[in-house]
């Protein structure tokens, strides 16, 4: 028996009322406003495509560049950490499972801003916590990555890390520990117990927190300034110094149509061929 | 068996770097901590003394106290709001078969993979176009685009494992459709409603990148911990940032606390 043919868009409505008036119309009126001239606040003036000419133009490529750029690395290192240690909790069994992935998921939940402050105190010349304590206990000085590139990748990193760790760890809750222990008697190598089994099982929910973690690094946006000072002008920096110093809205709206269009081309092939229904349901 | 030494060594390294990534990620969270406890004005670790006269600065501040007030009203609306939204919205989701519902499951995953900072300033232009000033209020509908596909997301898991023909029984037994929701859907989903209550919360709570364009000339906590980590430093500013991470904390334990409490009553 099929139930809610009619229930179902009824339960649906609220949701997308939502979904209709705060995502798809802002994103709407930001197109809109892309197409409007220079400098304009109205809603008047002839429209026209110089937003887009002048992005390209006047060097925000570089901008865009650099985002996409920090957004690869960050997903590559992200990957990287989340793979080894998701096999680690994925072999870790009950009470001692539960409590590390509590452990892991918990700082989620603390605010960015005070996790990245924490990030800079710790990283801060002079008086840090690891320049002070080095200074103190060892009698070393040492000089510090803060304000660096270096400082606002390994702060992508350290934000988006659990957001590549546990679609990972859901790909391989998907793999039997049985399969692997056979490979292993059977003879296979470390190597091949990778490539022909835990890759194949393992790979859609990395895939999955890779696609995450490329798209949010890409707007990030406190991890720059709070991490990487001066040293880097993101793309959502541009866009913000658009709004607010120069007083160009139309440029603004250009520029963050561009971001939000990479978005979509990464995103739109994802969702069109994944089954949500076979990937919450197990 | 020869390959069990090496295998068992493998394992260690494994766990050892499991240790080392949750080390990691507590350590700038153990910073922030270390960091609140000292009285000076530049921060010079370890400090000469350490103290929490922080802390009693932090409580006797009336604005620390404006900020946990703006923070709180729109945490308490988004979580109200999102979680009635997202209950209809996950029977929609993963219980009724319905045409368009492939569609609508996208549609709900799209703000979940959007760059935060991006639908806030889209969020922003819109009010803007709208004619609306921003204030707290227009954050917590921000706030909502962005949480209330996650708490669906949450509430839906719930229903995959659900057995459909509890449903079916009690409707051939003649229940009416409320009762059915109300005997059997409901606590069916109880659990998902209060775990999804709780990451409303805690997401609307600790969020940066939506609150900076969105709240006008309000300001959360968030936005505040991270204007004063540009300029102006104190440790005053560590110590509301212990403050609230504490108070976030309490407010989940609260909840869970009542809801077990209300479970061992109904049991």
């Amino acid at each position: 028996m099929k139930i809610g043919r009619r229930a179902g868009p009824l339960a649906a409505a609220p949701a997308m009322l939502l979904l209709a008036t705060g995502f798809l119309v802002p994103v709407l009126i930001v197109f809109a406003f892309s197409l409007l001239p220079p400098r304009t606040f109205g809603w008047t003036g002839e429209l026209t495509l110089s937003n887009y000419s002048t992005a390209f133009t006047d060097g925000y490529w570089r901008n865009l560049a650099w985002s996409c750029m920090l957004a690869a690395l960050t997903t590559v290192l992200c990957l990287l950490l989340a793979w080894p240690a998701a096999k680690a909790l994925h072999r870790l069994a009950g009470h001692r499972a539960t409590a590390v992935t509590l452990a892991i998921a918990l700082p989620i939940f603390i605010s960015e801003s005070v996790r990245l402050f924490g990030m800079a105190l710790f990283l801060m010349p002079g008086g840090g916590i690891l320049a002070g304590t080095l200074d103190a206990v060892f009698g070393i000085s040492v000089g510090t990555i803060l304000n660096t590139r270096i400082a606002a990748l390994l702060g992508l990193v350290y934000i988006h890390f659990p957001f590549v760790l546990f679609p990972t760890l859901l790909g391989f809750s998907l793999l039997p520990n049985d399969q692997v222990e056979a490979a292993r008697d059977l003879g296979a190598s470390g190597w091949q117990v990778f490539r022909e089994i835990e890759l194949p099982l393992a790979a859609p929910g990395a895939l999955t927190g890779a696609l995450f973690c490329f798209v949010l690094s890409l707007g990030a946006y406190a991890e720059m300034s709070i991490l990487g000072g001066q040293a880097v002008t993101v793309i959502t920096r541009a866009i913000e110094q658009r709004f607010n110093y120069a007083q160009d809205w139309p440029l603004g709206a250009g520029l963050t149509m561009l971001v939000i269009a990479l978005t979509a081309i990464v995103v739109f092939p994802f969702l069109r061929r994944v089954d949500i229904d076979r990937l919450i349901h197990r | 068996m020869i390959e069990a030494p090496r295998q068992s060594a493998w394992r260690r390294l494994q766990d050892a770097w499991l240790g080392t990534v949750l080390v990691l990620l507590y350590l700038p969270i153990v910073s922030v901590l270390l960091a609140s406890l000292s009285n000076t004005r530049y921060m010079q670790f370890p400090h000469r003394v350490w103290t929490t006269s922080a802390y009693s600065d932090a409580l006797a501040d009336y604005t620390t106290a404006g900020l946990h007030l703006t923070s709180f009203k729109i945490a308490l609306v988004v979580t109200l709001a999102s979680v009635v939204i997202a209950t209809a919205g996950a029977l929609a989701f993963a219980r009724y078969e319905w045409r368009g519902r492939r569609w609508y499951q996208r549609l709900l995953l799209l703000p979940i993979f959007f760059p935060q900072p991006v639908l806030g300033l889209a969020l922003l232009l819109a009010l803007n176009a709208a004619g609306l000033t921003p204030d707290w209020r227009t954050s917590a509908f921000t706030h909502l685009v962005w949480i209330t596909p996650i708490v669906t997301l949450v509430i839906s898991i719930r229903l995959y494992g659900y057995d459909v023909q509890q449903e079916e029984a009690a409707y051939d037994l003649g229940a009416s459709r409320m009762q059915v929701f109300r005997e059997i859907t409901l606590p069916v989903l109880a659990p998902g409603i209060v775990s999804g209550a709780m990451f409303a919360f805690l997401l609307s709570w600790s969020n940066l990148p939506l609150s900076i364009y969105t709240t006008g000339a309000d300001t959360t906590l968030p936005e505040w911990l991270f204007s004063r980590t540009a300029t102006n430093y104190s440790p005053l500013v560590p110590a509301v940032a212990v403050i609230a991470t504490a108070l976030s904390a309490l407010a989940v334990l609260l909840v869970w606390l009542a809801w077990s409490g209300l479970r061992r009553l109904l049991r």
